[in-house]
């Protein structure tokens, strides 16, 4: 992309102009293929010669790939369009959401509020989401200068690459948007909460000015932001919203003029269906986690790290590549946890921590949501314990955190014949035993290296220095007194959160920096938002919170289009 | 050769190549009819390819709706297994009673349980 064209556009923030510049789009990598980027720019989508319109499959593999031959660009192949004599139905809407996830939920009841007539076609059998906490700025109990001071921080978070308008979006409505979803959630019979400012102590001041929060809890567990969606679901339908189930989207209907003017989808018959939307299609598709091509392409880090989600397979990435939209450069911001191992309050407590053999390999106040950059390799897979002895509510009382006192680890323990309480029974792991070689068995570490590890650990606690890693005088406890304690936790990725180029109305942008008509990309479709190595848990549940709030915002917009 | 190709690699190489090859014919390369029959349960119940794939020279892949021609409704199957711990594998919180039979139960291939390695301790043995 040649440096005048950005002089000339003086309204081209700094994240778009790298999103343009790096990204991927069908025209860069077509440009790329070609012969580097001095040819890019030089030609529009439409105009671009028949030669470049097909790049050959060497060129694809030539251009990129890794060294272990896995990551190419071969994954996007635009297919032949659907000709009409296959569409079984044409229905036509304003508005076509694809994908009824919290973020599609939202947009389309927010769409029909706003007086459109709405469809959404989701690949599942019904509304799917996950997680429990849901976050915004309650703007009536924040100074303004806690809401700047808090932007901040999250661009910040996002090692200073994300797109700043995008996180003041979400600061200045997500309140708003959050309290309209439980709001809505309820009257379809959700027993979703407001846990408000409570639930986010770190962050009730930010540089010593004063912040609230709404913050929605669709839970507890089993119950999580997927039953609250289907929730949701219900009050959109009450309200006009058509869903139709198990009907994945499979091709966008663009005119000449590069215009989306709606969406090709397979119902569950098998057959064609034409969704015509007379003010635009929003894009809500989630993240391409099991899409292993995408994944090794954009991010590698993940290759040996296991999924959270099924069928996450970036539909909707391909959908508005072959658009013309934009995918983020290289090296995609992931989200990976492990809430349900053991007690979610204890995730970040730095007790003694070791990888799958047993070994330490950590100084541990570094938080589990960035341990995954420890555990990237096939032997340890995200895999590690935390350990620690039955002298633990004593001695790290004062660490940040909540404990939860040996009775309550039980509801933990699949060892335990205890009933099972607001946790996933097949994902609780924790373990109890009066020797470290038997611990070391049920955490399924190498006895012999966890008992060497524990005695190195306590010779370090005992010196007052941790000489091995140097993590704080304060933070060392011994582990000497049984009976003791393991969580084995296995951080796998929740969700992958980059996406596509997309500007204030949450509309793709092509790669000249130009709106898309007729296409709009929200949730985890939608780039931005991130940047940094790692998912931020600064706010809790700025995740969802975000996704409401584009949601909400974005079916609003849209339907008065 | 052939005796010294266990029956389930054979059934796997079979299936790489009938995925891999979605405009080949069963009789392309090495595959003949015969053998990808005998990595049928269904063919040793006299059960023919052209029941669940057509008659069509290009095999596809099979749909659900097929698998319920015979089999019968999701939902009528989710009670019957209803009772199945630790948890009813045929109603559950990703596809509800409607996920695709060929994620665990392939004909062609060794069967797998879709729920391991994410829930621990869901062991089914699928048929």
């Amino acid at each position: 992309m040649s440096q005048d064209h950005f002089q000339e556009d003086q309204e081209t923030d700094q994240y778009t102009k790298q999103t343009i510049e790096n990204g991927f789009s069908r025209r860069s990598f077509l440009s790329r293929a070609a012969g580097g980027a001095a040819a890019a720019g030089l030609f529009g989508l439409s105009s671009l010669p028949a030669a470049a319109a097909g790049p050959t499959k060497t060129k694809d593999l030539e251009f990129a790939t890794s060294t272990d031959g896995g990551a190419t660009l071969s994954f996007l192949p635009k297919p032949k369009p659907i000709r009409d004599r296959e569409i079984a139905e044409t229905l036509t809407f304003d508005v076509v959401v694809v994908g009824a996830g919290a973020s599609g939920v939202p947009a389309a009841l927010s769409a029909a509020e706003n007086g459109a007539k709405v469809a959404v076609i989701q690949k599942a059998p019904f509304a799917l989401s996950q997680g429990n906490t849901g976050s915004g700025v309650d703007l009536a109990t924040s100074e303004k200068a806690g809401i700047e001071a808090l932007v901040a921080r999250l661009i910040a978070d996002s090692n200073h690459r994300c797109n700043p308008k995008l996180i003041r979006q979400w600061a200045y409505h997500s309140g708003e948007a959050v309290r309209w979803v439980i709001d809505r959630a309820r009257q379809g019979g959700s027993p979703v909460v407001d846990q408000g400012s409570p639930a986010q102590r770190a962050i009730l001041k930010v540089n010593g000015y004063s912040m609230g929060y709404v913050t929605s809890f669709f839970g507890p567990k089993p119950y999580t932001t997927g039953d609250g969606m289907r929730h949701l679901a219900k009050t959109a339908e009450k309200a006009g919203v058509r869903f139709f189930y198990r009907t994945p989207a499979v091709q966008l209907v663009q005119n000449k003029a590069g215009e989306v003017l709606g969406v090709i989808a397979k119902g569950p018959n098998g057959k064609y269906t034409k969704f015509l939307a007379k003010k635009g299609v929003i894009l809500a598709t989630g993240d391409y986690q099991n899409n292993k091509a995408m994944s090794d392409y954009f991010v590698p880090d993940v290759k040996h790290l296991e999924r959270k989600q099924l069928d996450k397979t970036g539909d909707g990435f391909a959908l508005a590549y072959w658009a013309g939209g934009v995918i983020e450069p290289i090296g995609h911001t992931k989200m990976l946890h492990d809430f349900d191992a053991g007690p979610a309050s204890m995730c970040d407590m730095p007790f003694l921590a070791v990888d799958r053999k047993g070994r330490r390999f950590v100084n541990e106040t570094v938080e589990m949501s960035l341990l995954n950059n420890y555990l990237r390799d096939a032997e340890n897979a995200g895999h590690y314990s935390q350990i620690f002895d039955s002298n633990y509510m004593t001695q790290a009382a004062t660490w940040p955190g909540k404990l939860v006192p040996p009775e309550g680890l039980k509801n933990y323990m699949p060892d335990d014949p205890s009933p099972k309480k607001g946790v996933f029974e097949s994902q609780v792991n924790t373990h109890v035993a009066d020797t470290i070689e038997e611990l070391a068995r049920k955490l399924e570490a190498d006895p012999a290296i966890l008992v060497a590890t524990v005695k190195r650990y306590n010779e370090v606690v005992a010196s007052g220095k941790d000489s091995d890693f140097g993590k704080p005088a304060d933070r060392l406890i011994p582990v000497v007194k049984a009976p003791f304690y393991g969580i084995h936790r296995r951080v796998r990725v929740s969700a992958i959160c980059s996406g596509m180029l997309v500007d204030e109305n949450h509309q793709a942008l092509n790669a000249e920096g130009k709106p898309i008509k007729g296409l709009f990309l929200i949730g985890n479709l939608g780039g931005g938002f991130y940047g940094g190595v790692d998912y931020p848990l600064t706010v809790f549940g700025l995740s969802l919170g975000r996704c409401y709030t584009f949601g909400y915002l974005t079916g609003k917009h849209v339907a008065k289009l | 050769m052939k005796q010294m190709i266990v029956p389930k690699q054979a059934a796997a190489l079979l299936v790489l190549l009938l995925t891999a090859l979605p405009g080949g014919s069963l009789a392309a390369g090495p595959v003949v009819k015969g053998q990808v029959a005998r990595t049928s349960k269904h063919a040793t119940q006299g059960i023919t390819c052209a029941q669940c794939h057509g008659k069509a020279a290009k095999k596809s892949v099979v749909a659900m709706q097929q698998c319920l021609g015979c089999h019968g409704d999701t939902k009528e199957l989710a009670a019957r297994t209803a009772q199945v711990k630790p948890t009813n594998p045929h109603e559950n919180r990703h596809f509800g009673t409607e996920a695709d039979c060929n994620r665990c139960h392939h004909e062609h291939a060794t069967s797998e349980n879709l729920c391991l390695p994410c829930h621990l301790r869901f062991g089914f043995k699928v048929p």
